[in-house]
C-alpha cells in the first residue's frame, strides 16, 4: 500500500502528458519547417526573427504587459491588504458582505467579468485602453491577493499586537513594525499570485482592451488566429519557459542565501563575543 | 477606544476595496443583467424598454445545444481531472518530504508559461501533420484521414490538460494532511486496498476534491480560448458570448448568455454548499448517536 | 497612603449579560509579588486587561502611583505585560524583541545597547541574542517574555498565566528564576493564575478570586491555614467539610455535632456559642489513619473514629486515603517516610482509626453547597486526581 503501483504509473503518465506539449514546442522552436510538422532540420532563424525590427509588435506588447502586471499588483496588494486586514479584525454584518463580494469573483466564470466590465465602461463611456486593462486586473487580482493574506492571517496572533501597545508602540507604529513584518510574506506571495495571473490573462483582456494595448497574450493570439509566423510564438514561448524557470531557480537561491543571512547575524555576535 | 471611532476605523478599513469592488464587480454584472431584458439597437447598443424578446429567441434549438455541450464538456472535463489527480495527490502525498516539494514544483512549473502558449501547443501537436497524429498512424490506431483537431474531443483534452494541476493542487493539500496511518490500520483490520482508499482515503481528502471541481468546473463553463483555437465548429457558450459582443454587436443577447453561464455555476455551486451542509449535519448526528449509544451501553 | 502604589477602586466590568469583575477593590504595595488566583472564568484576566489598558472599566477607578490611569490608552501606561502565550514578535531576534520599547521611547542608541545587554545577560540569554522566537525552547521564549517587559522598568508587571504553557519540571525552575528576577528588579509584579501552587511559592500576598469578586486577599499562609469561606478553602488545596452546630463551648474549644456523623471538638477561635451553625474545614493532611489506635500520649481531646479503608492512591510524595466513617468519606494524606513508627502497611478495606487535633480544624465563614461540592468527598471514579 505504501507504494501504489498503480498511483505510481498514473502520476508518471500525467507528467508526461504535462510536459509533452512543451517539449513538442521547445523541439519546434528550432525546427526549419515553417509549419511546425515534420523534422527539417536545426535552425535559429526563428529566434533571429524574433528579435528583428518587423517583430517589434511583440516586445511592444511585451512592455504593455509587465506595465499592466506590475501596477495591478501594486493596487491589487494595497486593495487586498486593507480588504483582509479589515475582514480579519472586525466581525459583523458588514465584514461579512465585505467577504462574499471578495469571494464571489473568484467562482465567477472569467468572461462573466470581461463582458460586464465592457459593458460598464462602454454605459459610462470610458474608451477601452491601458486603463480599462489596469481596472479589470486590479478588480480580479484583489480577490486572490484578499485571499492569500487572509490565510496568513488566520496564523496571525492579535496578542503580539496587544504586546506592541504595551511595550509603549502607537496603533501605526504597531501595525508597520509587528503586524506588516509578519504579513509581508503573505503579501509577497498575493503579489506573485496577481502578477501572474495578471500577465497570463486572456480572456478579460480580450475584452476590455482597445486599440493599441494589446498585452502579450493578445498579441500572441491574435499570431496564432492570422496563422502569422508560428515558430516564432514557439521561439518566444521557449525564452518564456526558459525564463520562468530560471526565476524559480534564483528565487530557490535568494531564500538558501537568506538563510545563510541569518547565520551572518549570529557571527555578529560571535565577534562581540571575542572582543 | 469609544465606539464610534471604531466603528469610523472599520468604515475606512473597509471603504477601498468594497468600493472598489462595488464599482467594478457588483455595478457590471447587474448592468449585464439588466441588458439581457432590453432589446438591441440599430446601433449595436441597447435600446431602452425592458422586454422579454432576447429570451424568446435564445430558447431557439440553437443555443440549448451549445448550452448543453458547454455543460457535458465541462462536466466531463471535471470528472476525468479529479480522478486523474486521485491517485497523483496520494502518491505525492506519501513521498519524502523534499520530493513532494519537488514533484508538485513539476506539476506547477508548466502553469508558469502563458496559457494561450501551451493551448497553442496542442493545436500543433493535434495537428494532421503533428506529432501526435504521426504516433497514432504509426501505431495503427489512426490514418492520414483522421482528425484529432477542431472537435469537442480536441476540446475535452486541452481543457483536461490546462486544468489538471488546479485539480491536483487541491487535492494533494488535503492529502498531505491525511493520517496516512489510517489506511495501515484498516488493511491491518482486513481491508483490501481499494476499499481502504475508497472508504477513508476518499472522506479524508473530501474537501479538497469538492474544491478541485469548483476550481475545473467554474474555468470550464466560461472557457473561451480553448474551443476557439481547437474546437473548430463545436463551439462553447464562451465563444457565442464573444460572437455576440464583438461579431454582431448584439449586447441584450450577449447578456443574457453571460447570465446564463453565471447560473449554470451558481446552481452546482449552491447544490455543492447545500450537499456539505447536509454531510455536515449527517456527520454531527452520528456522532451524537454514536455518542448516546455509549452512554446508554456504558450504564447497562 | 504612601504604600498604596497600585489601587482598583470599585472596579466593575461587564460584557453582555455577564458581569466579569463586580465591584473589585482592594490596593497593591510597591514592590510587592502579588498574585490573583482563581477558576478560569473568574474575573482575573480581565482585572489584568484592564490594567495594562486593554479593557475599559465600566465603573470605577484604577490609580496608578496616586495618578488615575483608568483612561489612558495601552502605550500610555507605564504597565508591560507577559502574555501567556509570550507574544514574541517572530519577525525580529531576541535582541531587537527586548530593544522594542527601548526604541519606541527614543532611547540614545548606547543606551539601548547597554540595557539590553544588561537584562540578557540576567536572564542567562546572551549566546541567543540573534535567534528568532521560531528558533527558542519554550523556557527561553519565556524569559525572552520577561526580559522585553522588564527592559524599560515599568511601574508594574503583569504576567498572564507566565507558566501555563511549561512543562512542569520547567515550571518549577522558571518559578524559581521569577523569584530571583523579582528580588532583583524591585518592580511590583502583578501575578495572575489560576495554579494555586504557584501562586502559594511566588506571593507576598494573594487575592482569590470567583464570580467576579475577591473571596479573600492575604498572605499565602493565612489564606491556606485560615480560608475565610468554603471556596477559598476548597479551591487552595482540598479539604474535608463537616457541617453541624455546636452543642457545647469549653473554654477555647468546642464541641460540634456532625449531622449524620459524629461528635468533632475544634478550636473555637471566633468565639461562637452552642446552637449555632458552623462549617468546619479539616485538611486531609492534618489527619492520620492509623490501623492502631492513637497513642495516649499523642494528647487527650483530639477526634478518634474508626473508619474502614475505601480507596487508596499513592501519588510519589505521598499517600491519599479516603476512608468511610458512619457512611462518611473523609479523604487523608500521608507523606512517606521509612523511619516513623507508624508506618504499617494499610490496605483497600482495612479496619482503621482516622484522628486529628481539635487544634487543626478551621470554622469556614461563607459557606456554599456549590463550593463544597469542588473538592472530592469521595473517591473519585476512576483516574486520579489531576495535578
Amino acid at each position: 500500500m505504501k507504494h501504489s503501483k498503480f498511483a505510481i504509473i498514473v502520476l508518471v503518465l500525467v507528467l508526461l502528458f504535462l510536459y509533452l506539449p512543451i517539449f513538442i514546442m521547445v523541439g519546434d522552436s528550432f525546427n526549419a519547417d515553417k509549419y511546425c510538422g515534420k523534422w527539417l532540420g536545426f535552425t535559429f532563424k526563428w529566434y533571429g526573427a524574433l528579435f528583428s525590427h518587423s517583430n517589434r509588435n511583440i516586445w511592444m506588447a511585451f512592455e504593455r504587459s509587465i506595465i499592466i502586471a506590475i501596477t495591478a499588483t501594486l493596487s491589487s496588494c494595497i486593495l487586498g491588504t486593507s480588504a483582509a486586514l479589515a475582514i480579519h479584525k472586525w466581525k459583523g454584518r458588514l465584514q461579512t458582505f465585505h467577504y462574499s463580494l471578495i469571494y464571489t469573483p473568484l467562482v465567477m466564470p472569467e468572461i462573466l467579468m470581461g463582458i460586464s466590465l465592457l459593458m460598464l465602461f462602454t454605459a459610462i463611456g470610458l474608451n477601452c485602453g491601458m486603463w480599462t486593462i489596469w481596472i479589470a486586473h486590479t478588480t480580479f487580482c484583489v480577490s486572490y491577493v484578499t485571499m492569500t493574506i487572509l490565510a496568513r492571517l488566520q496564523d496571525f496572533d492579535d496578542r503580539i499586537l496587544e504586546a506592541a501597545y504595551d511595550l509603549g508602540a502607537s496603533p501605526w507604529t504597531a501595525f508597520f513594525k509587528v503586524q506588516l513584518p509578519v504579513l509581508m510574506p503573505g503579501i509577497i506571495a498575493g503579489g506573485l499570485l496577481a502578477f501572474t495571473l495578471s500577465i497570463d490573462d486572456f480572456v478579460i483582456t480580450f475584452f476590455v482592451t482597445g486599440p493599441g494595448s494589446d498585452t502579450l497574450p493578445l498579441q500572441v493570439y491574435s499570431m496564432i488566429k492570422h496563422s502569422k509566423q508560428l515558430p516564432v510564438i514557439n521561439a518566444l514561448s521557449t525564452l518564456m519557459i526558459v525564463f520562468t524557470c530560471a526565476l524559480v531557480f534564483l528565487s530557490r537561491i535568494v531564500s538558501s542565501y537568506k538563510k545563510k543571512g541569518r547565520s551572518l547575524t549570529q557571527l555578529r555576535t560571535d565577534i562581540k563575543g571575542v572582543k | 477606544m469609544t465606539d464610534s471611532k471604531k466603528k469610523w476605523q472599520e468604515f475606512f478599513g473597509t471603504l477601498p476595496s468594497l468600493l472598489w469592488l462595488t464599482v467594478f464587480f457588483v455595478i457590471p454584472t447587474f448592468i449585464v443583467l439588466k441588458f439581457a431584458f432590453h432589446a438591441k439597437s440599430p446601433d449595436g447598443g441597447v435600446a431602452p424598454g425592458l422586454t422579454l424578446e432576447t429570451w424568446r429567441t435564445i430558447s431557439n434549438p440553437n443555443y440549448p445545444e451549445i448550452i448543453w455541450r458547454t455543460v457535458w464538456i465541462s462536466a466531463v472535463t471535471t470528472l476525468i481531472c479529479v480522478l486523474l489527480s486521485l491517485p497523483c495527490a496520494y502518491c505525492i502525498a506519501r513521498m519524502q518530504k523534499k520530493w513532494r516539494a519537488f514533484v508538485a514544483g513539476l506539476i506547477m512549473l508548466p502553469f508558469w508559461t502563458s496559457f494561450i502558449v501551451r493551448v497553442f501547443a496542442w493545436r500543433t501537436l493535434l495537428n494532421p501533420e503533428g506529432f501526435l497524429q504521426q504516433v497514432l498512424i504509426w501505431l495503427g490506431f489512426a490514418d492520414q484521414n483522421t482528425m484529432l483537431n477542431y472537435n469537442a474531443g480536441a476540446v475535452l483534452l486541452v481543457s483536461v490538460y490546462s486544468f489538471l494541476p488546479f485539480a491536483i493542487m487541491p487535492i494533494y493539500t488535503a492529502a498531505e494532511k491525511f493520517d496516512f496511518s489510517l489506511l495501515e490500520a484498516a488493511r491491518d483490520l482486513g481491508a483490501r486496498s481499494f476499499f481502504a482508499f475508497r472508504k477513508i482515503f476518499l472522506p479524508g481528502v473530501k474537501r479538497g476534491v469538492i474544491s478541485a471541481i469548483l476550481m475545473v468546473f467554474i474555468p470550464a463553463i466560461g472557457s473561451y480560448v480553448i474551443p476557439d483555437l481547437v474546437g473548430g465548429t463545436d463551439e462553447l457558450i464562451g465563444n457565442k458570448i464573444y460572437q455576440r459582443t464583438f461579431g454582431d454587436r448584439n449586447w441584450p443577447h450577449a447578456s443574457a448568455l453571460a447570465t446564463l453561464t453565471a447560473f449554470s455555476v451558481l446552481i452546482p455551486l449552491g447544490c455543492v454548499a447545500w450537499w456539505m451542509k447536509r454531510q455536515d449535519e449527517k456527520e454531527a448526528r452520528r456522532l451524537a448517536e454514536a455518542t448516546a449509544r455509549r452512554l446508554s451501553g456504558g450504564t447497562a | 497612603m504612601a504604600n498604596e502604589f497600585l489601587v482598583f477602586d470599585h472596579v466593575t466590568k461587564r460584557f453582555g449579560a455577564l458581569t466579569a469583575v463586580n465591584d473589585v477593590s482592594f490596593s497593591v504595595n510597591k514592590g510587592e509579588f502579588f498574585s490573583l488566583l482563581g477558576p478560569s472564568g473568574c474575573g482575573k484576566t480581565t482585572l489584568l486587561r484592564m490594567l495594562g489598558g486593554f479593557e475599559r472599566p465600566d465603573s470605577g477607578r484604577i490609580y496608578l502611583n496616586g495618578k488615575d490611569i483608568t483612561d489612558d490608552p495601552p502605550n500610555m501606561r507605564r504597565v508591560h505585560t507577559v502574555f501567556q502565550n509570550y507574544a514574541l514578535f517572530p519577525t525580529m531576534t531576541v535582541w531587537d524583541n527586548i530593544a522594542f520599547s527601548l526604541r519606541i521611547a527614543k532611547k540614545p542608541k548606547e543606551e539601548i545597547e547597554e540595557d539590553v545587554d544588561q537584562i540578557l545577560e540576567m536572564i542567562r540569554m546572551t549566546d541567543h541574542a540573534w535567534k528568532y522566537p521560531s528558533q527558542l525552547s519554550g523556557g527561553q521564549k519565556q524569559r525572552v517574555a520577561i526580559a522585553r517587559a522588564l527592559v524599560d522598568r515599568p511601574q508594574v508587571l503583569l504576567l498572564d498565566e507566565p507558566l501555563a504553557a511549561l512543562d512542569l519540571k520547567l515550571r518549577q525552575h522558571m518559578l524559581l528564576e521569577l523569584d530571583a528576577i523579582h528580588d532583583q528588579v524591585g518592580i511590583t509584579f502583578m501575578y495572575v493564575t489560576h495554579d494555586q501552587g504557584e501562586a502559594m511559592s511566588l506571593s507576598d500576598r494573594i487575592a482569590v478570586m470567583n464570580g467576579g469578586k475577591v473571596e479573600q486577599l492575604d498572605k499565602p499562609t493565612q489564606i491556606y491555614e485560615a480560608p475565610r469561606s468554603s471556596f477559598v478553602a476548597a479551591f487552595i488545596g482540598d479539604t474535608n467539610f463537616f457541617d453541624g452546630e455546636i452543642v457545647s463551648t469549653e473554654g477555647d474549644y468546642c464541641t460540634i455535632n456532625v449531622y449524620g456523623f459524629a461528635q468533632i471538638s475544634a478550636y473555637n477561635d471566633k468565639k461562637l456559642s452552642v446552637g449555632q451553625k458552623v462549617h468546619l474545614s479539616v485538611r486531609p493532611e492534618k489527619i492520620r489513619v492509623t490501623l492502631a489506635p492513637p497513642p495516649p500520649e499523642k494528647g487527650a481531646g483530639i477526634n478518634v473514629f474508626q473508619c474502614t479503608v475505601s480507596d487508596i492512591i499513592y501519588q510519589g510524595v505521598y499517600t491519599k486515603y479516603w476512608v468511610k466513617s458512619s457512611d462518611r468519606s473523609i479523604s487523608a494524606l500521608r507523606p512517606h517516610s521509612r523511619f516513623l513508627l507508624d508506618q504499617e502497611s494499610i490496605t483497600w478495606n482495612d479496619k482503621a482509626y482516622c484522628w486529628w487535633h481539635p487544634d487543626d480544624g478551621y470554622m469556614v465563614e461563607n459557606f456554599s453547597e456549590e463550593d463544597a461540592s469542588l473538592i472530592h468527598p469521595s473517591p473519585p471514579a476512576q483516574k486520579p486526581k489531576g495535578e
